[in-house]
């Protein structure tokens, strides 16, 4: 509907006035006919996106710089809020069928669409156009696969990373990052400043659930060989590797050389923490506002080696689109996660870059020269592997794990009780999901 | 809350007129029953359009979710299954949601208490004759003016525990600062804090409206009964401000039990649950969660308290209001 | 408040008693509702780095004026100022026009159960907007036969109906001096006479102050106008606040400091005017009285 409205806003061929003239009296009775509704021969399609600031100005630059690339297909870029307001409205746009054609979904949220068969399988297109799968980032590429059908393809993806205030850690003795929570948590106390009992100065912080702290301990949980859940859904919150890896975050409060502040980001960037976990994403904006020379690292290990999710967003295309509009969007995300299209994407916001050639492109590889903390976070998402079912499949999955969490590092609870009690609700919140997994399976 | 001082404020003989009942008074005193039927119609005319947009855009929704209490359902699938009250169940046997509703009721109370006599002291304050009130009364009305997020961040800067303003003024006084938003127990009293700063700028300008209402040959009669400023605050404005004070009372309960913004911004129902309301609650299950059928239980559960608590307050505060 | 009760000995001491508490007060009030906006204020002319160290800096030795620039370059802003004043105008007339005439009915006219139908009227006061997006979204979206998303009447429908402001005004016209009313009945006055004659120019402080409240909340909703719209062409100004706002990385709170001031600013003023207007319209009425 409301690609149809614009268009006839054109045909009026007086945009402004029409804009602003509410269309009440326009019924559908005078939408212009199919042949003129497509202005040239071009098809026209709109895409929903979450991103502002400069990121928001990148995303337009993406799709103006798609338009201007061809001569087939117009997208029409129109901005919905954040991730979570994005889905919402995906949301009541599917009760009201009127969607858009394609949709920028993150991590969480898009697997509810694919569930009520709300996106469209690209499967066939992929076959159609000779799409060089293997190119793609694997974990990246892997997370939207579901029974060997591709439904979610990558575009803003973001990882953890290991951020440390270089100048804190020399003074110390240290000129690198600690490659393990071992020689962390060893120098942790020298880091760590205290007048009484207040911290004014921590080694580490931990964000709230709120901050999505679910998706940093996922990859401790991994570093210390557990798993929230396997990909059948069997939550494996109480096992004793997971259970070890939340024993590490309930010492590091208990100990009291971590602390759990509003806002992660700027306790490092005022120098009140010496470390943290943070999503690449907030790289470009850390190195502007930081006043001290700032370190990046990948995630410190744990017993059971490495370990290192994903996160951020991909595109999914609507189900009820005509064939004709799908493959106009499938264009789109074929042209935004593209070598030539991930690595200006990559270079303006942030990002990392989906495709392996983009990665080992001069162009990149001239980028990295130049940031250096960025070529860390990228060549850290090699070893990164895709979520856990649990906090990304099960609605909510996130939050609740997050609670959990906060009952350790806030309220310094046991871990074995605390974990138990999650353990219990992502069981009862999964079976929903397995049933919508049956049904969408015979 | 001022319910008694409203009681003993009414019996004084300066007000004149009587005790009126909820809503029966006027037209029917001087004028000589002609045309009911008339003005039957008239009244529906009047009051129509409310009612018919309350009905599309508000009571619709609200029977909508009563019908989908009993449902699970996830906002998009075609399919709503029939789970009879299993979802009124779930939230009787949630730990959380017993949390929430005390949360809801402790904010209630805060909250509605300090914007109410914080409110009505700076209405009195600023309908004094006094040079830069101008000044102080835009001043307390700005916070209402402002929204979302930068609310959030300015808040947070004061809270902060190791360097936030608070803790300087704290200081002064040698009380060392609680960690306000990061502590399960100091959570709530910080978004109360905050509500209250938020909101009183919108108590006072109501109750200011009610001041200028009051006729001043009452306070010159006091005067010359020889009645001192807390003897006329306590026979002629309070009683004279007790309509407002009763629309106040009802009102900031209701919006206080649906705050949301604030909680949104500054904690995310949190730490911990320690600020999670039943408001946040039903957005979470509706629009985290994505499930329907509990938030509309819980939302049911909402209407029905607030409901309640304001017939209780029509049945047994109104009674004690004074009109004209 | 000890010194109350024999303050009539002297009223020269009592007076100055009481000024001196009144500018106490005064000051207590804008330092502390004050200073938070201030440091907002003079945030928006600040970069991150200053905004977050501490002791604060009350004013920032090198202002980026710039930051007022970016958040207006950041969206639309122009567009989102005509979009709110006409959803606002809108919105705040039919508040005013249904808020008035229920008020008059239920305080003027007989109707039998009243009671259960102004209880009725409050009882929205109890639905959570929460509640009632999804189900409003699809109304509109097939509004007898039309869809209403993406337009100006769609977003200000919704909240065209009104118990607070019914409540608020029937309290104000309950507390009316009946016998000015009663006058004028018996001289023959009809309804809609007694209403625009008698009624609403007694009223008057309530209905403006009414009034401001209604601007306030339409100007600063966020929800339902993002819900209901997909366009920037279509958004208002407190979406537009959003577009500065970003979680994804650091936010530069500078802008969207900016932002927040320069979208009330015109809210400010006319606050101030109406303060002004309500004042007069007591000291035109009352004291002549």
């Amino acid at each position: 509907m409301a690609t149809r409205l614009s268009r006839r806003s054109v045909l009026k061929g007086a945009a402004g006035l029409a804009a602003a003239v509410p269309a009440v009296k326009r019924s559908s009775v005078f939408a212009a006919p199919a042949v003129l509704q497509e202005t040239g021969s071009k098809v026209k399609i709109t895409y929903w996106g979450s991103f502002t600031d400069a990121l928001g100005e990148a995303e337009r630059g993406l799709v103006q710089r798609f338009n201007e690339s061809q001569d087939e297909v117009e997208v029409e870029y129109q901005y919905q809020g954040t991730y979570e307001e994005t889905a919402q409205k995906l949301t009541a746009a599917l009760a009201a069928k009127q969607t858009p054609d394609v949709s920028l979904l993150s991590d969480v949220w898009w697997f509810k669409f694919y569930l009520n068969r709300a996106i469209a399988p690209l499967n066939d297109l992929i076959s159609k156009y000779n799409v060089d799968t293997s190119d793609y980032v694997d974990s990246l590429w892997i997370e939207g696969i579901r029974d060997d059908v591709q439904y979610w393809i990558p575009m803003a993806r973001s990882t953890p990373l290991f951020y440390y205030n270089k100048e804190m850690f020399r003074e110390v003795g240290l000129e690198s990052a600690p490659k393990t929570w071992a020689e962390l948590e060893a120098v942790a106390p020298d880091l760590t400043r205290k007048d009484g009992d207040t911290i004014t100065r921590a080694a580490f912080a931990h964000p709230s659930a709120g901050s999505y702290i679910a998706w940093l301990f996922q990859c401790v949980v991994w570093q210390h060989g557990g798993r929230y859940s396997d990909e059948n859904f069997n939550i494996m919150m109480t096992s004793e590797e997971t259970i070890t890896a939340g024993e590490l975050y309930r010492r590091s409060v208990v100990d009291g050389w971590a602390t759990t502040p509003q806002d992660v980001n700027t306790d490092f960037l005022n120098g009140l923490t010496a470390s943290m976990m943070a999503s690449t994403g907030g790289l470009a904006g850390i190195e502007r506002d930081a006043t001290f020379e700032v370190g990046t690292a990948f995630l410190p290990e744990g017993p059971a080696g490495f370990g290192c999710c994903t996160g951020g967003s991909g595109l999914a295309i609507l189900a009820d689109k005509p064939a004709e509009k799908q493959e106009a969007a499938f264009k789109f995300v074929m042209y935004a996660s593209s070598p030539e299209g991930t690595a200006w994407w990559s270079q303006n916001t942030g990002y990392m870059p989906v495709r392996k050639s983009a990665i080992q492109s001069e162009e990149m590889q001239a980028f990295f020269a130049e940031h250096p903390n960025f070529k860390t976070a990228v060549d850290q998402l090699e070893k990164t592997r895709p979520q856990d079912a649990a906090r990304v499949f099960i609605p909510n999955g996130d939050q609740i794990i997050g609670k959990g969490l906060e009952e350790i590092t806030i309220t310094k609870s046991e871990v074995r009780p605390a974990f138990e009690s999650v353990q219990k609700i992502l069981e009862e919140e999964a079976k929903p999901v397995l049933e919508a997994i049956e049904a969408l399976r015979s | 809350m001022l319910g008694e001082e409203m009681q003993s404020g009414s019996t004084v003989p300066l007000v004149a007129g009587e005790r009126a009942g909820a809503t029966v008074r006027g037209a029917t005193r001087a004028k000589p029953r002609k045309w009911p039927l008339r003005e039957w119609l008239l009244f529906l005319l009047f009051i129509g359009p409310n009612v018919i947009l309350f009905g599309i855009f508000s009571y619709w929704p609200m029977i909508y979710s009563a019908y989908l209490s009993t449902r699970r359902w996830d906002m998009i699938s075609p399919v709503k299954v029939d789970v009879g009250l299993d979802n009124y169940r779930y939230l009787l046997s949630d730990d959380t949601f017993q949390k929430v509703l005390w949360n809801s009721l402790y904010f209630a109370v805060g909250a509605v208490g300090g914007s109410l006599i914080l409110g009505l002291a700076a209405a009195l304050l600023l309908n004094q004759r006094l040079r830069g009130r101008d000044g102080a009364r835009a001043v307390i009305f700005m916070p209402t003016l402002l929204s979302g997020a930068a609310i959030g961040i300015v808040w947070a800067y004061i809270f902060d525990p190791r360097y936030g303003l608070l803790r300087t003024v704290l200081n002064v006084f040698r009380i060392p600062s609680p960690d306000w938003l990061g502590d399960p127990t100091w959570a709530m009293p910080a978004v109360i804090i905050v509500y209250i700063w938020k909101n009183v700028g919108f108590t006072t300008v109501i109750y200011l409206a009610g001041l200028q209402a009051i006729p001043r040959d009452l306070y010159e009669a006091a005067r010359v009964d020889g009645a001192g400023p807390f003897w006329r605050f306590r026979s002629v404005t309070l009683p004279m401000l007790s309509p407002i004070t009763f629309f106040l009372v009802v009102t900031s309960i209701l919006s206080s039990f649906q705050a949301f913004d604030i909680i949104n911004v500054m904690t995310r129902g949190g730490p911990v649950d320690a600020t999670n309301n039943l408001i946040y609650y039903v957005y979470q299950q509706g629009f985290v969660a994505f499930n329907a059928g509990r938030a509309a239980a819980a939302s049911i559960v909402l209407f029905v308290a607030m409901l309640i608590v304001t017939l209780l307050q029509l049945r047994y505060s109104e009674r004690r209001v004074h009109y004209g | 408040m000890a010194s109350a009760q024999r303050v009539w000995v002297s009223h020269r001491t009592r007076d100055s008693f009481w000024r001196l508490l009144g500018y106490l007060g005064l000051v207590l009030i804008i330092v502390v509702v004050g200073a938070p906006i201030f440091w907002m204020l003079t945030g928006s002319i600040k970069t991150n780095q200053e905004i977050y160290t501490f002791p604060p800096i009350w004013w920032p030795e090198d202002p980026v004026w710039e930051n007022y620039k970016t958040a207006w370059n950041a969206a639309p802003f122009d567009r989102f100022y005509l979009n709110t004043l006409i959803t606002t105008v809108g919105g705040v007339g039919l508040e005013l026009l249904n808020a008035t005439l229920s008020a008059y009915a239920l305080v003027f006219l007989r109707f039998p159960k009243k009671n259960l139908i102004f209880i009725l009227l409050l009882a929205a006061l109890m639905i959570p907007t929460q509640v009632t997006i999804l189900p409003n979204y699809i109304t509109l979206s097939d509004f007898f036969g039309q869809s209403w998303i993406n337009t100006y009447q769609g977003i200000i429908l919704p909240g065209a109906s009104t118990a607070f402001g019914t409540f608020l005004l029937r309290q104000a016209f309950l507390s009316l001096p009946h016998e000015v009313l009663d006058a004028a009945k018996v001289d023959g006055c009809g309804h809609l006479r007694l209403l625009w004659d008698v009624v609403l120019p007694m009223a008057r402080p309530v209905l403006v102050t009414f009034g401001l409240i209604s601007l306030v909340a339409k100007w600063n909703d966020y929800l339902w106008p993002l819900v209901v719209t997909n366009q920037d062409r279509m958004r208002t100004l407190a979406v537009g606040i959003s577009y500065l706002y970003n979680p994804e990385t650091i936010t530069r709170w500078g802008p969207v400091m900016a932002a927040t001031f320069f979208v009330i600013a015109p809210l400010i003023a006319i606050y101030i005017w109406a303060q002004r207007h309500i004042i007069e319209g007591i000291t035109a009425g009352a004291t002549k009285g």
